[in-house]
């Protein structure tokens, strides 16, 4: 390549629209779909009106949600649209309100559903990011933004809360729903661990296969203290028979006579033996029936919940959570032959970024979580007072504005994370492009983690092999290369999976069913 | 803290250097060691045994018990009985939090006061003045009899009005959950047990929000302004609805500078009829 090229090149790389380009289409998609994707997830609001006798339930249904450009109120009560540098200097918060249909419905159970009121609301003020599509100054010439009093120059991609420029670190984390082998040392000796970190809705569970060592294999999910033997929890699923669990672990030899061992010391034969079992250790202490209750909802709900898919029935949703599970047995054993090596969690494949708008979906859900609950308090406390309920009445619209912007302001982020916002390094200009396209290992920095800080290979092209701060950060924190390039997680899984089906995966749930008739049909 | 201009000693002048405030005649110190209220300067990034508090937030009127509450928190790492046993902790004193039942009807009428100004939009410094209102208002025993919800809207009419920010009564009623009459027994029982110092309310308040509303540019909101104290200097405005006059003044400015809005238009901003906004029209068109 002629030298001219490769500047055009890497000038293209270094253009305006590149530099934060990452942050920019994280937001941008949190606005346009994660937002409603949050409050479809929440569908509706429940209250305990209802409970008492004579007196039919209420509940909200949640609609729509929308953001509309940002804009401030005066106290004279005008309100105007807002540019980045007012917000600056008055220091005030760049956000725009947050509008969302709700409806007060009652009845249902002796008298009909009624809809009281259905209303757009203004339910809070959502941060807005400096050159999103959101911003007031999106598609703004150079000079319309200098007539406004913005640099063309400024790369935007961080928001502006109190009048301060806070940037959010996008985080790198280890890959969620994919197995790890790896070894691990208990009692001094040597064992095997297969781990999964499952992750659905912002619920993440970690699972673990360990092979113990007599051999035995034991899985421990959340909900459950200690861990409960591998054979039990599989039959629970519902993979009966002796044969059927040694085959779908592995055919090889070798394993197959670890596998016969651990079916020997099985304490259970049937599934519902195993319910039982699993009912004694969630429940121990408690009656029958709802022991066998409480082991199907952990089952349900606490085991490997990245198997879930709206659509798909429990049962089949159950019986590859057993396939999953042998999955990671056999990752085990092959540890423990030699047949693999132990997985790598520095390598760059088992990573995956949390950008801008994976972190503003994590807070939104959260607040809205609390918007929720003072919603359900307001329309008890209205109920009780005999008030007419309708829904600007209930709605607090402080409570999500607060619950947005102080992590924002502080960096203390939902789920314990502190440091998720910073302060943007305006030193100098350098210093802002680097400060937006930094990121940040989780890892504590008080401990040696030598390998996590070491350069890795599949850093090549990805992250800058040298540009990284000295001192206890050194290798935590790192910088993207030039012509990094982030791909995005697939919007629809569901046309991932019928693309997968129609090449010839069998056996996905929710898909499988319709497309096999189909290409046989084609066959 | 309020430096005085002139030494309290010998009344001589005081110089200010960047940490001390010095008497120039005799040298007294008169203050020293001032307090920083910029923002922290450290930086605390993921360091969690070094959190970065101080002190709690500061004491509150907008919170029944000020803001001085203590809360059992939630640990991991408890397990079973102590877990079960703080559980049971936790439900007692939050029984415990609330005293009376006026201390319960005040956190309703906080709770009240707190979304009405976040509707509004004002500032907290409103919402304190609105929250001591209504404290002072339960003391005085002006709820008996009457609702909580009228008291929390009536004071957050009262502060608006008192600070020149004036929303009008029907607005507030909208927002509220007390109805028009709840709301104005309430104002009229503060107005007169606590002596409100408002007086008549100044149309201007209203122009730059109905400006808005009709989206007029400031221009037309400047030329308003002068035809309110155009009003004033002939005593028209005395005794009129003041919503009426601002948007009556709007309404002439706007069509004086060929800028289209209906009178129906500006009347329904201002709440009022359009026989209202006439009436200020005629007086100004007639002058």
């Amino acid at each position: 390549m002629l030298q001219e090229d490769k500047r055009e090149l890497s000038e293209s790389y270094f253009s305006k629209e590149r530099l934060a380009e990452h942050h920019f289409r994280s937001y941008n998609a949190f606005l346009e779909h994660g937002m409603q994707d949050v409050v479809t997830e929440k569908e509706r609001i429940e209250t305990d009106i209802g409970d008492k006798e004579d007196e039919e339930p209420v509940w909200v249904e949640l609609g729509d949600v929308r953001a509309v450009t940002p804009r401030v109120r005066e106290a004279d009560g005008s309100e105007e649209l807002l540019y980045p540098q007012e917000a600056r200097l008055r220091n005030i918060t760049y956000s725009a309100p947050v509008f969302m249909e709700m409806s007060i419905v009652r009845g249902g159970e002796e008298e009909e559903e009624r809809v009281l009121d259905t209303t757009e609301t203004k339910v809070g003020r959502m941060p807005i990011m400096v050159g999103s599509d959101k911003c007031n100054i999106s598609g703004f010439s150079d000079e319309e933004l200098i007539e406004i009093g913005e640099d063309p120059a400024d790369p935007g991609g961080y928001f502006i809360i109190n009048g301060s420029e806070r940037v959010l670190m996008t985080s790198e984390d280890l890959a969620p729903n994919k197995i790890l082998a790896e070894y691990d040392s208990k009692y001094g000796d040597e064992i095997q661990v297969a781990k999964t970190f499952s992750q659905r809705r912002g619920y993440r569970a970690l699972v673990l296969v360990e092979r113990n060592r007599e051999g035995l294999l034991e899985v421990s999910f959340p909900s459950v203290s200690g861990s409960i033997s591998f054979v039990t929890l599989v039959r629970a699923l519902g993979l009966e028979s002796d044969e059927e669990i040694v085959h779908r672990v592995s055919e090889d030899p070798e394993i197959v006579k670890f596998m016969l061992e651990n079916l020997e010391e099985a304490d259970v034969q049937t599934q519902e033996e195993a319910i039982e079992d699993l009912g004694q250790r969630v429940a121990s202490g408690q009656g029958k029936n709802y022991q066998l209750k409480r082991a199907n909802y952990v089952i349900d709900r606490y085991l490997l919940p990245h198997l879930h898919e709206d659509g798909v029935e429990e049962e089949e949703t159950r019986i590859n959570k057993a396939y999953y599970l042998c999955r990671m047995a056999e990752a085990c054993f092959e540890l423990a032959l030699g047949r693999r090596e132990a997985d790598d969690k520095d390598h760059y494949a088992n990573k995956r970024l949390k950008v801008s708008g994976d972190l503003m979906k994590d807070l939104f859900r959260t607040a809205l979580n609390k918007l929720a609950r003072d919603v359900k308090y307001q329309l008890e406390r209205a109920n009780m007072r005999n008030r007419e309920l309708t829904v600007n009445t209930v709605v607090r619209s402080d409570v999500l504005t607060e619950r947005l912007e102080h992590p924002i302001a502080t960096g203390n982020w939902v789920g314990g994370r502190s440091g998720v916002s910073q302060l943007v390094d305006r030193t100098d200009f350098m210093g802002v492009l680097s400060h937006l396209r930094r990121l940040r290992s989780p890892l504590s920095r008080s401990q040696p983690h030598f390998e996590a800080r070491d350069l890795h290979a599949t850093q090549w092209g990805r992250i800058c092999p040298s540009e990284t701060p000295e001192g206890p950060n050194c290798g935590l924190v790192k910088n993207f290369a030039q012509a990094m390039e982030l791909s995005q997680d697939v919007d629809d899984e569901r046309d991932l999976k019928q693309e997968l089906s129609s090449m010839g995966v069998e056996g996905i749930p929710g898909i499988s069913m319709e497309t096999t008739s189909t290409t046989s049909a084609d066959d | 803290m309020q430096h005085p201009h002139r030494c309290p000693e010998c009344d001589g002048t005081i110089r200010e250097t960047d940490t001390e405030h010095v008497c120039a005649d005799c040298g007294l110190v008169v203050t020293d060691a001032p307090i920083d209220h910029g923002p922290e300067w450290r930086t605390f990034s993921d360091d969690p045994d070094h959190a970065p508090e101080r002190t709690g937030a500061p004491l509150t009127r907008s919170r029944h018990d000020r803001g001085l509450s203590t809360e059992i928190g939630y640990s991991a790492r408890l397990t079973g009985r102590k877990r079960r046993k703080f559980a049971r902790l936790r439900r007692q004193h939050k029984r415990a939090t609330i005293p009376s039942k006026a201390d319960y009807n005040r956190i309703y009428g906080f709770t009240e006061i707190r979304r009405l100004i976040g509707t509004f939009g004002i500032g907290t410094g409103l919402r304190d003045q609105a929250c001591t209102l209504f404290a002072s208002a339960q003391t005085a025993g002006l709820l008996h009899g009457r609702t909580i919800e009228g008291f929390a809207a009536a004071g957050v009419y009262a502060t608006c009005r008192t600070n020149g920010v004036t929303r009008t009564l029907d607005e507030i009623a909208a927002a509220a959950r007390a109805t028009r009459p709840e709301l104005t027994t309430a104002y009229d029982a503060m107005n007169r047990d606590l002596g409100l110092p408002t007086g008549p309310i100044d149309p201007r308040e209203y122009l730059p929000r109905y400006a808005d509303a009709l989206s007029l540019p400031a221009r037309i909101e400047r030329q308003a302004r002068e035809l309110v104290a155009a009003l004033e200097t002939d005593g028209l405005v005395a005794g009129r609805n003041p919503s009426g006059v601002a948007a009556g003044c709007l309404y002439t400015a706007a069509t004086e500078t060929d800028h289209a809005v209906t009178q129906s238009a500006a009347a329904a901003v201002a709440d009022v009829t359009p026989v209202t906004l006439r009436a200020t029209y005629q007086n100004l068109t007639d002058a």
